[in-house]
């Protein structure tokens, strides 16, 4: 008689729903008025299980076994069932005996005492050695086990799983994978794997096995027994087949084509030569309005759509001031039947013909776009000067040549202590009293071989990857009014100043940013694409097309002004003013980012565990979206019916809100970067937090295609473009598609503006002002270079070197030119005012993150620790590590940063600005932080010294020179009536010490 | 050119003691926004207005239940827009066409001109005569923060110059010892973030940017340490002098160091000038009444209110109160009533009290959001999704003619049909008024001749009557 009854709860659609057998003892037959009438009636809060006990024979057994509704064919099948053993049941193997108990898919049933071996998976508990375990096995010849030994009282979750692996019908199940008590998130990780070159070709019938192991006094339970097709679904989550992701990704805009009824030659280019060519052609036509020239015509009309064209609201104009050709004018007015023409012509499609009207080619004479031409390095002749003997570099004879060509003499050099402390703050943004166990240097020679050291030294890379940061708008949230956190994006930081460090060449630099993901096997760096993907990402917007669009204007914008200091931005609506740049050619360099996007890179190659956690969390979170949306549009919500993310989440069951919790959990320890992936790349994406997210869809990321936009308007779709540079710049190879391939252009013999862009920044970097000053701006409306010669030969040194940013610093930290003193000479600056010559150094404030840092490290508080996630800044007090490890999410970037002129990581930042406000002193004198400063840097005056010498130690930290007699009196009479933290707020707050002297 | 106080005794300590140079004006400085970059004041014509107040209601009021009445929607509620309608909408997303919703609203006349108000803003309604409502607003931008970045800076990136900033960088400052554009941002909780760009100086040294303030704390760092004395703090700052002037002269008289020693003079000042602002103590019961400060809904916008006044009077050009939470994507009734009750009656307090202070003809006041609503409803909950199409601001004071309606838009406050204003033209009005010509203000920024209106801004000439 059977006492229990099982639950088998089919998951999968074809076995039906969940069903109860009937539960009782009572033979109906014999007592009429005795019995249940119905089912056992169970809360829907649970509380209640039922369960099968099952004992031995002491022979082959099936005591419970089951048909499916229909046979399995597919190609992998779950089961999972509950198990127990009373504790008193169990022999240990010891004894000669031991355990056995399995569960067995078959093809047939076989009846009661059939072996369901030899090909048949089974999966349950075997002798395995010394102890009774988990097993899998086909035969008794692949059989596997389990490290988890069986213990009594104590139920197990066993899910197994038995897969083809050669998929489709008629192959062998052949593949059985065993977890016991699985989490979601180990999909990668069965506790025992078998396989088998024989196994059952499909699945009809499950049952359970004893053996002559089993006794007849043993007590096992199983429980819960259930099917299902995929992981998610063993786990009672129940995916919907039907996937609706939010919201579908627009149709790529296509240009229709139809038939056209007119002919560009011979209807419409009559009309335009007759009327209008005559003021709107060539290279100076009226009101800069061309229209022989199909770039900038298209920015007279939209396509398709005449009667929003401005050429034809020009030619029907009423408006004798509007009218186009104008009433008193020599061209005739259009004929009513020519503007049909051209309405027409525009409705159709806007045809063209090349051949007749080819597009010009812009050229330029503009220096910047010439080749580099490497100049003779000549001193100018003695005995005008002893300049001579002041040269220390190639870069002193460029620089004394101007200046004897002006009659300007430059300075002396600095003293030692000057030297030391601008090299220091320059090279490193500390003070030279943060290096412990540095000597004064005394000669030239030792400043150089302290410069070498300091090139290599972490604290260089943090001050110098600074300045990369700000050419790459680098932020740790994605901005606009949302403004969610990138709690990856840390990791580009820490690979510019892992490249800084190590003197990464420059063009590798700059292949790994544009194209890391692109590049094969080790070589990939993913990290490295932070550098695309740090452009800010509105997650309010519902308009996919504007939402992609806005990122390729920034990603287009940053990438061209970072490394060619090209402003592209006005080609973005029309052909650039200025510089030869079309708006062709910026929807074509667009076209090379068009087929990607940021996201959150998976950074481990083989990451299976994370791969599958992502799928998982996407198949569930999908589902329960597409129920909700079908929810509400059964309420009659009209489309688009939109749900966002959060509420997707609220809106799980506590089963699927666990799972997806666990997912999320687990998916964000797998290391991974805020990076950018082309639909080609072999990346792994994890899902980003966003209210309206880009979709993630590969497939359709990769048939994204580019077009012109007229007037920079996303709606005004004009024709498609393929990846390209600048024409100016010569033709794009038909090849080029890829952004390796714009990143092996960038850094070609072809392109002179990379090298000479990257050294002048340096240039400026050192100085406080490049030799061309508008570093960002190449274009003829930047600032032409002060000496075109010396940015050609240090951009030749550049490239020659293997583009070696180190031997561009050591060529500049060695010259005469640099360590020059700052004395004023008037003879010079009636010549010369602005110092364009280089005939003194020119003080200059240090930048936000050199102020607070070096604070920190005279006042002995600074926390060197490297890399890693980004330290708050709430009260700043709270983190005393070098201010780029500060968080840097936008609109929130730290005050002690923001106050002195840090950029707000909106867009690229070629060169920073000095503000002068009253707020600084007032933060340098009353916030917190200063506070603690004062106070900490007293503390380190006390323990190191008596008081009477604290003054001259305290200047000597501070300015990393010795105080003179009267500067020591001074203070100490300050000193008679204030106290010590009170002198160290002060000295904190002199120019010399926040300025590079 | 910046004055060299190299002849005046820059320590005077009762000066420093006693906050005496506090005068309005007094002393001819540069910006103290930007000592060192500070071009002279700009006047192209008559200002007719010296300061300006924006009152930014982020998240989007509706246009159809404040200062827009459309009787039509009341007929066709339920019914979808008309397809001649329909075919003006811009094609944007978030322009849904189904299903009409009256306003909850009733509409009244008001003052002698008879503009009509919505009851949600009786107050405001008083002042009804000296508003220039402005129902024919419009841009392309549907999503809040580009959005905000439009309506303050012009483009929806948000890299140039705030309206605020570029007023400063024409007008100078009237005060150097506070900050001259100060922006409070109140009611940020919800979901819209304040976008830094609205008070950022963009490619303008950044000395011309906001200085964000919290009504209840006021300027940061602007209170000395509880343990430090006005007599060490004067050692302090003579010792500091006397290093920088030594320090000053090494370095061959930079103006920028000349900058930094003004700097700390100021900031003493502004360490009394400062917390004064703050205190309204001295305000009598009568005018925080006007400001509603008693009532727990408005305090806080009546509090930003009543100092934006304050900050006015003192000399201060550009006050920008951001007031979050109008974005009313469902239950606009709600929604729109509670911030009603926040800031209407502050706002009115605000107009009366310049009014009656005789500052309302010198200071320009702006109410506007970033863009309107649908006169949809947006899904089934009764509110309305955003619409850039066509919305109302209004300004008052600053040499505004009140009492007048600039354009129109259609039956539905779908799309501005008549006289559309856009963003460019509503900051060439403002820069107008303090006597600006958008078109001649410039910044020389990477070799370009940068002006605020790049999109072609034209000031509203008939506002000024």
């Amino acid at each position: 008689m059977r006492r229990f009854t099982i639950a088998l709860c089919c998951l999968l659609a074809f076995c039906g729903v969940p069903r109860a057998d009937e539960l009782g003892t009572a033979d109906s037959s014999a007592t009429d008025s005795l019995g249940w009438s119905d089912q056992w009636t169970m809360s829907r809060a649970g509380g209640a299980s039922q369960w099968f006990e099952i004992r031995g024979t002491g022979n082959r057994n099936n005591p419970l076994r089951r048909k499916l509704e229909k046979t399995f064919d597919g190609d992998q099948i779950f089961v999972r069932f509950q198990l127990r053993y009373d504790a008193a049941s169990i022999d240990t193997p010891d004894d000669g005996n031991g355990e056995f108990f399995v569960l067995w898919l078959d093809e047939n049933d076989g009846g009661d005492s059939a072996g369901h071996n030899g090909g048949v998976p089974n999966v349950g508990i075997h002798v395995n050695g010394k102890t009774n375990a988990f097993m899998a096995r086909f035969s008794s010849s692949s059989e596997s086990f389990g490290d988890v030994p069986l213990q009594g009282d104590r139920v197990y979750n066993v899910l197994a799983c038995l897969s083809r692996s050669n998929p489709g019908s008629g192959h062998a199940f052949d593949q059985l994978s065993v977890w016991i008590d699985p989490k979601i998130t180990d999909a990668a990780k069965p506790a025992i794997r078998c396989t088998s070159k024989d196994a059952i070709r499909t699945v009809n019938w499950i049952g359970f096995s004893s053996g002559q192991k089993t006794e007849p006094s043993d007590r096992i339970s199983v429980s819960e027994l259930s099917l299902a097709a995929t992981w998610l679904e063993s786990f009672g989550l129940k995916p919907d087949v039907k996937l609706v992701r939010d919201p579908a990704p627009p149709p790529p805009p296509a240009v229709v084509s139809t038939t056209p009824t007119v002919d560009f030659a011979n209807d419409v280019y009559p009309i335009l030569s007759q009327h209008c060519f005559g003021c709107h052609s060539g290279d100076d036509p009226e009101s800069g309005l061309r229209l022989d020239h199909y770039d900038e015509l298209l920015n007279h009309v939209s396509p398709r759509e005449a009667g929003s064209s401005p050429l034809v609201l020009l030619v029907e104009s009423k408006d004798p001031d509007k009218q186009m050709p104008p009433p008193d004018g020599t061209a005739k007015p259009l004929s009513p039947d020519q503007i049909a023409v051209l309405r027409r012509w525009i409705d159709e499609g806007v045809t063209w013909d090349h051949q007749q009207l080819p597009t010009p080619i812009l050229k330029s004479d503009h220096w910047a776009f010439q080749p580099i031409t490497l100049p003779e390095i000549t001193l100018p002749e003695p005995p005008s000067s002893n300049r001579h003997d002041q040269a220390r570099t190639p870069v002193d004879s460029f620089i004394f040549r101007k200046q004897e060509s002006l009659g300007v003499m430059p300075a002396d050099s600095a003293d030692w202590p000057t030297l030391q402390r601008r090299i220091a703050l320059d090279l490193t943004g500390l003070p030279p009293s943060a290096f412990p166990g540095l000597d004064q240097a005394t000669s030239h020679e030792q400043l150089d071989q302290w410069i070498d050291q300091l090139l290599s030294s972490q604290a260089y890379a943090e001050r110098w990857g600074r300045f990369w940061l700000d050419l790459a708008r680098w932020a740790e949230s994605n901005g606009h009014q949302h403004n969610r956190p990138r709690p990856h994006a840390w990791r580009y930081r820490d690979y510019i100043i892992d490249s800084f460090r190590t003197d990464k060449p420059y063009d590798l630099f700059i292949l790994e940013q544009i194209a890391g993901d692109e590049l094969p096997g080790s070589s990939q760096s993913l990290a490295a694409t932070g550098f695309l993907a740090a452009a800010r990402y509105s997650g309010n917007e519902l308009d996919k097309e504007i939402q992609r669009n806005d990122i390729l204007v920034d990603v287009v914008n940053t990438t061209a002004q970072t490394f060619l200091g090209m402003t592209m931005e006005c080609a973005q609506c029309h052909t650039h003013k200025f510089d030869p740049i079309t708006i062709r050619d910026y929807y074509r360099f667009q076209a090379f980012f068009t087929r990607g996007q940021p996201g959150n890179l998976l950074l481990t190659k083989d990451a299976p565990d994370a791969k599958l956690w992502i799928d998982a969390r996407q198949q569930l979170f999908d589902s329960v979206h597409t129920r909700l949306v079908d929810n509400k549009r059964r309420s009659g919500v009209p489309d688009p019916v939109l749900v966002i993310p959060k509420s997707v989440v609220s809106g799980m069951n506590s089963k699927e809100r666990q799972a997806f919790q666990d997912l999320e959990d687990a998916i964000a320890t797998a290391p991974q970067v805020w990076g950018w992936s082309g639909a080609d790349s072999e990346t792994t994406v994890a899902p980003h937090e966003m209210r309206w997210p880009l979709p993630h869809d590969r497939a359709a990321l990769g048939k994204q295609k580019t077009y012109l936009r007229i007037r920079g308007d996303v709606k005004a779709v004009g024709p498609e473009v393929r990846p390209g540079w600048p024409a100016a710049f010569g033709p794009t190879p038909g090849s080029v598609s890829s952004r390796t391939d714009l990143a092996e252009w960038l850094v070609s013999r072809d392109n002179p503006l990379t090298a000479r862009v990257w050294v002048n920044r340096i240039w400026q970097w050192h100085f406080g002002r490049g030799i061309v000053e508008t570093s960002g701006d190449f274009g003829t409306q930047g600032t032409p270079p002060t000496h075109p010669e010396l940015l050609d030969w240090l951009a030749g040194e550049l490239i020659e070197s293997g583009w070696s940013t180190r031997h561009i610093h050591r060529l500049i930290l060695r010259s005469s030119t640099y360590r020059q003193s700052a004395t004023f000479s008037q003879s010079n600056f009636d010549v010369d005012p602005e110092c364009k010559t280089i005939w003194r150094w020119v003080p200059r404030r240090l930048e936000s993150e050199a102020i607070r840092d070096s604070i920190l490290a005279v006042a002995g508080q600074l926390d060197r620790t490297a890399g890693g996630p980004s330290v708050a800044d709430d009260n700043d007090i709270s983190s005393f590590r070098r201010s780029v490890y500060l968080q840097q999410q936008r609109e929130r970037i730290p005050e002690s940063l923001t106050l002195f002129d840090s950029p707000p990581a909106l867009s690229t930042c070629s060169r920073r600005r000095t503000s002068t406000v009253s707020l600084q002193p007032l933060y340098l004198l009353n916030s917190d932080f200063m506070q603690s400063a004062g106070i900490a840097f007293a503390d380190r005056l006390r323990q190191s010294t008596d008081k009477d010498q604290s003054a001259a130690v305290a200047v000597r930290l501070a300015l990393g020179r010795d105080a003179t007699d009267d500067e020591i009196a001074r203070l100490n009479e300050f000193l008679d009536q204030n106290s010590i933290e009170s002198m160290c707020l002060a000295l904190l707050n002199l120019s010399e010490f926040l300025y590079m002297n | 050119m910046p004055m060299t106080k190299n002849h005046r005794n820059w320590i005077d300590r009762r000066s420093f003691l006693y906050g005496s140079g506090l005068g309005v004006g007094a002393m001819a400085f540069q910006s103290l926004a930007c000592a060192s970059e500070a071009k002279p004041n700009v006047v192209h014509h008559t200002a007719t207005a010296s300061s300006v107040i924006v009152l930014f209601m982020s998240g989007g009021p509706s246009q159809v239940d404040t200062f827009d009445p459309k009787p039509d929607l009341d007929r066709l509620e339920g019914k979808d827009v008309p397809e001649s309608i329909a075919a003006t909408i811009p094609k944007i997303k978030r322009a849904g066409i189904k299903n009409l919703m009256r306003s909850p609203w009733a509409f009244h006349e008001h003052g002698d001109s008879g503009i009509p108000v919505s009851e949600l803003f009786p107050c405001v309604a008083n002042h009804v005569d000296d508003l220039c409502v402005i129902r024919s607003m419009q841009h392309d931008n549907p999503v809040h923060g580009p959005g905000e970045c439009v309506a303050l800076t012009g483009t929806a990136a948000g890299n140039r110059p705030s309206i605020g900033s570029w007023s400063l960088y024409g007008l100078g400052t009237a005060n150097e010892n506070l900050p001259a554009f100060i922006a409070m941002n109140l009611h940020t909780d919800g979901m819209q973030f304040p976008q830094g760009a609205g008070w950022g100086s963009g490619f303008l040294p950044s000395g011309f940017q906001g200085t964000i303030v919290d009504p209840s704390t006021g300027i940061r760092h602007v209170t000395m340490p509880p343990q430090t004395t006005d007599q060490q703090r004067m050692d302090q700052l003579e010792l500091i002098r006397w290093f920088n002037d030594r320090h000053l002269k090494q370095s061959g008289d930079l103006s920028e160091l000349k900058a930094r020693l003004d700097s700390y003079e100021t900031a003493f000042r502004m360490q009394t000038s400062a917390p004064d602002l703050f205190d309204l103590a001295g305000e009598t019961q009568q005018t925080q009444d006007l400001y509603q400060l008693e009532n727990p809904q408005s305090k806080t916008v009546g509090k930003a209110c009543l100092l934006a006044r304050r900050m006015v009077e003192r000399g201060v050009r550009f006050v920008q109160v951001r007031v979050g939470g109008w974005d009313a994507h469902g239950n606009i009734k709600a929604n729109h009533s509670k911030m009603a009750s926040r800031t209407d009656g502050p706002i009115a307090g605000l107009l009366s009290d310049l009014k009656q202070r005789d500052l309302l003809k010198s200071t320009l006041v702006v109410w506007a959001g970033e863009f309107g609503r649908t006169p949809t409803m947006e899904g089934r909950g009764n509110g309305r999704d955003h619409s850039p199409a066509g919305y109302t601001t209004w300004m008052a004071g600053g040499g505004v003619k009140g009492g007048q309606i600039i354009g129109a838009t259609d039956a539905l406050g779908y799309v501005a049909v008549e006289r559309p204003v856009s963003p460019h033209d509503f900051h060439a009005t403002i820069l107008h008024a303090l006597g600006i010509d958008a078109n001649r203000l410039t910044y020389n920024h990477h070799g370009r001749d940068e002006v605020p209106t790049v999109f072609g801004g034209e000031s509203i000439q008939e506002i000024f009557g």
